[in-house]
Parts: structure tokens; C-alpha cells; sequence
């Protein structure tokens, strides 16, 4: 553990997290264990159980890849650390992806690229299914995850009722089961 | 600036409504920005899908893109902000109140509880994107292709989609 009176500067924070958000293909837990291996091994800039309780409390809202290098930041120089942890994580993909944009409303038109871009077309939707598959293998436990996975489903193909609904009645009822068990209990 | 204004509250509900992962934004976002403003068409969601796959970063980056069409480069700009600000708060107030937090078993077993819902969700999306952008063999081919090597090689999903475009390219 870094001491206090050893303080990390926020150029050295920004830096190290622009270099992550620069090299981080693969997104989720790639990311993350590329923040461990430098954050946590090379730098020890926070110890392991904390940074996994950051990976935890990651999990609620948002992506976990930059909620956990805005924990690692914030660990280090309070809210400015966080802060500038987030955008040197952001940066690189925002100006990426800026630059992308660009091209693609610009050039879209131009038959070559609509006919690459209609061979990834499908290939998007595949990956988009393994990701259901994958999730659903480790996600659903027991009869209650499987009815819960079928009314969404079914919510939003058969009834077309907007996902932020069926995620807000989800969290509604799953927190209602939380309550009611830890009663219990 | 009222359209950037519009694009900022739009994505500070997203925002606050971003649970499970980059990918319930995937059905949240396609139902916002193709069905409701239309703003992009289903083709067009789907090559920013692709495109924020290309970069490294979260998938979350598909804000930027769709923020981009939306309003430019400033609407990117607000978009991608307005986005993960609801996050960046609260792992900052998390972070401040780290060692006072108790009630971590009912967050816990909240978000548990939650996970089947996003599985489902992310199913639907796939189920509805694919319903209304497939159409002849050659796609459910390569659909297939490309759901193969995705699970079962290790094959980077950059590589993978930049393949398919060149695969594209050639055939068509």
C-alpha cells in the first residue's frame, strides 16, 4: 500500500488510465484485468481486496471497466483522482470512435463500405446472441432466473414494451425478494 | 443548443438506467434512437455497433457514435459525458463511503436477482434486430459463421468483424 505521504500525481493517474483506455481491446474483464496487473501488481496503488469490493460495487450501474478505474482514482487523490482516472480511461475511445463517426457519416454512401459494412451486419447480431447465451449460462441460477429470463424476453418481442420498463419491474421485484429473504433471515 | 440540451437528458436517463453490463444498452438505446427519435436507421445502429466494437473501451462507446449522428461532434461530446456521469457519481460516493457501507447483502442480492432480466433483454434484442435486418441465406450463414467463432475460439471480435467486412466487401 501506498503511504500518504507518498502521493500519486494526477498526470501520473491520467496517463497510466489513458494507456489502459488506449490498449483496452476487449472490453469488461479484459480491461479489468489489465487495470489489476498495473494498478494492483506494478504500481500497488491499491490492495487487492479493495480492489476487488471496487469491482463488486462496480457491478450496479454502468460499465464495471471504468468503474473500477474510477474507484482505483478516487483511492488515490480522492474526487479529482476519480474524475481524472475516467476521462484519461474515456478519452482515447471517445476521440477513436469521434474519428470513426466521422468517416462513417461522411463516407457511408460509398458502395465499398456498405458492402463491408454488410458482412459485419451479421455477424454483429452472432455476437450479440453468444453474449445472450454466455450470460444466461452464468447468470440464470434456478427456476425463478429462467421465468424471469423468459418474461423479459417475451416482455419486450411479443408484447414490444420498452426494456427500461422490464429492467425497472425486474429491480423492483428482485429487490422485493432481497428484502423479504434478509426478513426472513 | 436545445438539441444538445434534449441529447444530454437523454442520456442521463440512460444513463441512470445502465445495470447488467455495457450490453442492455444494445435493446435500451436501439428502441431510443431507431424507434422513438429516429435518428438512425436499424442499418446504421448496427454499423455502430461494429464500429465500437473496432476500438478498444467499452462497449458503452456505441453513445458516442449514436450521440454523433444526434448532434455532431458535440453531440458525441455530451452524449458520452451525460452517459457516465450517473456512474462516475455514485463510485465516487461509493468510494467516500466505502468503509460505512452495511447493506452490501441486499445490493448484492438485488443486482443477483436482476442479471436473469438483462439475459432476456439482450435475447429479445438479437431476436428483434435479426427479425428485421436478416434476409437471405447468405446472411444466416454468416450469422452462424460468426456465432461459432465468437464462442468457440478465442479470436479477437475486432478481428473477427474486421474479417466479415472484408468477407463483405468480396462477395458483394
Amino acid at each position: 500500500m501506498q503511504t500518504e505521504s507518498a502521493k500519486v500525481s494526477l498526470t501520473e493517474i491520467f496517463l497510466t488510465f489513458a494507456t489502459i483506455g488506449l490498449t483496452g481491446f476487449g472490453g469488461g474483464m479484459a480491461i479489468v484485468a489489465l487495470v489489476e496487473r498495473i494498478c494492483v501488481r506494478e504500481k500497488k496503488w491499491i490492495s487487492s481486496d479493495e480492489f476487488l469490493h471496487g469491482l463488486a460495487f462496480g457491478q450496479i450501474l454502468g460499465p464495471f471497466s471504468l468503474n473500477v478505474c474510477t474507484f482505483t482514482g478516487h483511492h488515490l487523490r480522492g474526487i479529482r483522482g476519480g474524475v481524472i482516472a475516467a476521462i484519461g480511461f474515456l478519452l482515447p475511445s471517445f476521440l477513436l470512435v469521434s474519428l470513426l463517426s466521422w468517416i462513417y457519416f461522411t463516407y457511408h454512401k460509398l458502395p465499398q463500405l456498405q458492402a463491408a459494412l454488410k458482412g459485419t451486419n451479421p455477424v454483429i447480431i452472432g455476437l450479440i446472441v453468444v453474449v445472450a447465451f454466455d450470460m444466461g449460462r452464468k447468470q440464470i441460477k434456478g427456476i425463478n432466473g429462467v421465468l424471469m429470463a423468459l418474461a423479459a424476453f417475451g416482455a419486450t418481442v411479443f408484447f414490444t414494451l420498452n426494456a427500461a420498463w422490464v429492467l425497472l419491474g425486474a429491480a423492483l421485484w428482485s429487490f422485493g425478494r432481497a428484502y423479504f429473504q434478509r426478513r426472513l433471515n | 443548443m436545445a438539441a444538445l440540451l434534449m441529447i444530454a437528458w437523454i442520456y442521463l436517463r440512460i444513463g441512470l438506467m445502465f445495470v447488467g453490463g455495457g450490453y442492455v444498452l444494445i435493446p435500451l438505446l436501439n428502441h431510443i434512437m431507431v424507434e422513438q427519435y429516429h435518428w438512425l436507421t436499424l442499418r446504421q445502429f448496427l454499423d455502430g455497433l461494429a464500429l465500437s466494437q473496432l476500438t478498444p473501451g467499452p462497449l458503452a462507446m456505441l453513445a458516442t457514435f449514436t450521440g454523433f449522428r444526434a448532434g455532431g461532434f458535440p453531440g458525441a461530446l455530451v452524449a458520452t459525458v451525460f452517459i457516465f456521469l450517473p456512474c462516475v457519481v455514485l463510485m465516487l460516493l461509493i468510494g467516500r463511503n466505502y468503509h460505512r457501507l452495511k447493506n452490501i447483502d441486499i445490493i448484492k442480492n438485488t443486482l443477483d436477482g436482476l442479471l436473469p432480466a438483462v439475459v432476456g433483454l439482450v435475447a429479445a434484442a438479437a431476436w428483434n434486430l435479426g427479425a428485421s435486418s436478416l434476409s437471405g441465406m447468405q446472411e444466416f450463414i454468416t450469422l452462424a459463421v460468426g456465432f461459432a467463432l465468437f464462442k468457440w475460439t478465442k479470436i479477437s471480435p475486432m478481428f473477427v468483424i474486421l474479417g466479415a467486412g472484408v468477407v463483405g466487401l468480396l462477395l458483394n
